[in-house]
């Protein structure tokens, strides 16, 4: 508890740790939903060889970057989208501005 | 996001060993699912036949191989995302 009058309080040591299991939490989805959707997308079922071929290889990565690139279009435009509603001037429009 | 002390990182690492141990075993019956799937279709005999046997062992390869690779890009499309993020912030 800090009683210096003015300043902001401390988080509290379940905050700060449920504030990065949040955080780390997020990332983890988003890297199982990339897997689930790059294999369904990439990897026919026929399990010829075991090694990846070089056409599912070259699938992979370029789900990957897609994925990555989908998900930062989504979140520029709603972003745009809110700062459209608030009516401010959208200012910075976050980490993905132009 | 405020620095963690190390009695705090201990906890978050311990649940984040909890985590990686459930986040395996959803990959485990994943696993079987889509190899089961994708390899069983004839059941005209009780236990697997070489065919399916041999196409589910390859199944696992091709899958952990691909969860391998997968890893990879994302990890580098993350760090490349975080150090936009960073000089874009300024």
């Amino acid at each position: 508890m800090s009683f210096l009058f003015g300043q902001r309080p401390q988080p509290s040591s379940a905050e700060k740790i449920a504030a990065a299991e949040a955080e780390i939490e997020m990332v983890s989805n988003m890297f199982n939903q990339l897997v689930d959707t790059c294999t369904k997308k990439c990897i026919p079922p026929q399990y010829r060889e075991a090694d990846l071929n070089k056409g599912e290889s070259v699938c992979l990565d370029r789900c990957v970057a897609k994925f990555f690139e989908v998900n930062v279009k989504v979140s520029e435009k709603m972003q745009g989208e809110a700062a459209q509603k608030g009516g401010a001037g959208g200012a910075g429009g976050g980490m993905f501005g132009q | 996001m405020d620095s963690l002390t190390p009695a705090e990182q201990r906890e978050l690492n311990s649940r984040m060993e909890r985590k990686q141990m459930k986040e395996f075993m959803t990959m485990y019956s994943k696993l079987v699912q889509r190899c089961f799937d994708h390899c069983v279709n004839d059941f005209t005999t009780k236990s697997l036949i070489s065919r399916e046997e041999s196409c589910v062992m390859r199944c696992v390869d091709k899958y952990m191989r691909s969860n391998e690779r997968v890893g990879e890009r994302f990890q580098e499309q993350n760090a490349a995302m975080m150090q936009a993020g960073s000089m874009a912030g300024r």
